[in-house]
């Protein structure tokens, strides 16, 4: 689809959010903080039914999690697209190899939201969809408040595909 | 003190507690201890840290173990301070310090000799920490180390042996360890859980 006929991304209520993450069952959130989910993170901090776990950066998101599951939980990882990159060992040692069904929820920060992700000018929204593809992770773009229910079934297709699966947040929360 | 003495000290005390280990420790440990609640950390070096915290987080009535080393811990040092944000209070983090990266063939670790991992936990907001140079110093206080509340880091200062890696192709299909090794553990914890 040529960028003029696209319609652009709309910010997501982080209430909107947090409610579909709740419709998904997540018990914890195991998070490096996104400027671009600001809002979002600072409802799930503050939300009794859902722990935070604070990791020092992505990898040890994605080990966290993994341990999580483990351990009988269901977690999600919440990172920026620069987490993305930084986890990409433990994406593809415990995510891809391990056949963790994981679920991120990837901010896309500073995106044009009249361009597709891959039509942008910086490299780090640019390349997140590339480079999942390079890794076959599945990924879903969220660039509205009806495309949440797409969290929900990320955590269906990761248990279907044995695997990671990626949620974009296409405009920053509101 | 040998890695060997180190771990035949931690297989004696092992009773019902969740172990991940790592790198050189991998193989021996197993030998040792052979166990249904055995987690590999094999192919993401650096991470048996996180895993072992993830696991301590789900299930805190289950006591953790993470058998680490030097240069996998100094990769994901940053871990140090999420284990003590989660405080996993019976979450047991064993380095194995040998100031080598031996299985690449002993090439010295960052730090020239400096690093000191009992009092980087002890900075980071770990509970408690120790360092010992022998095995019988070690063995006499560990019991006493396990009985705090975590999480707990012990430093072992073990002599690098000869445990270089031989590295072979894949093969077509093979599940890797990982994969193979966590939906048993993961079974196991539940059987427990429903008692």
């Amino acid at each position: 689809m040529p960028a003029s006929a696209r319609m652009p991304a709309q910010s997501i209520p982080a209430s909107t959010l947090l409610a579909a993450i709740h419709d998904a069952r997540v018990e914890d959130v195991v998070m490096v903080p996104d400027t671009h989910q600001r809002t979002l993170v600072e409802l799930l901090i503050d939300d009794p039914a859902i722990r935070t776990v604070h990791a020092s950066t992505e990898d040890e998101a994605v080990a966290i999690a993994a341990g999580l599951i483990i351990g009988g939980r269901r977690p999600l990882i919440q990172i920026q697209h620069a987490g993305l990159f930084a986890s990409v060992n433990n994406l593809r040692g415990v995510g891809i190899d391990g056949r963790f069904p994981l679920v991120l929820l990837i901010g896309l920060l500073a995106r044009d939201p009249d361009l597709a992700p891959r039509d942008d000018a910086g490299s780090m929204v640019r390349l997140a969809e590339p480079l999942l593809d390079t890794l076959g992770i599945s990924h879903h773009l969220l660039d509205s408040a009806e495309d949440v229910a797409l969290i929900s079934a990320a955590f269906d297709e990761a248990e279907q595909r044995q695997g990671p699966v990626a949620v974009l947040v296409g405009a920053t929360t509101s | 003190m040998s890695m060997e003495s180190a771990l035949d000290v931690l297989a004696r005390r092992r009773t019902d507690q969740a172990v991940v280990s790592t790198m050189t420790a991998l193989a021996p440990w197993q030998e040792r201890s052979p166990h249904e609640l055995n987690l590999v950390c094999l192919g993401f070096m650096g991470g048996a840290s996180s895993l072992a915290l993830g696991v301590a987080l789900a299930r805190p009535d289950v006591p953790v173990w993470v058998i680490d080393g030097d240069g996998s811990l100094l990769m994901q040092a940053g871990s140090l301070a999420t284990i003590a944000g989660g405080a996993p209070a019976r979450f047991l983090h064993i380095v194995i310090h040998n100031e080598v990266y031996e299985t690449s063939g002993a090439q010295p670790l960052p730090g020239g000799g400096r690093v000191n991992f009992s009092e980087m936990a002890l900075g980071a907001g770990y509970a408690e920490a120790a360092r010992f140079d022998d095995a019988e110093a070690f063995d006499a206080a560990f019991d006493d180390l396990l009985a705090k509340p975590g999480p707990v880091l012990i430093e072992l200062m073990t002599a690098p042996g000869e445990r270089f890696f031989e590295a072979k192709p894949a093969q077509p299909d093979a599940v890797p360890r990982l994969a193979q090794s966590w939906p048993p553990v993961r079974q196991a914890l539940a059987e427990r859980e429903r008692g």
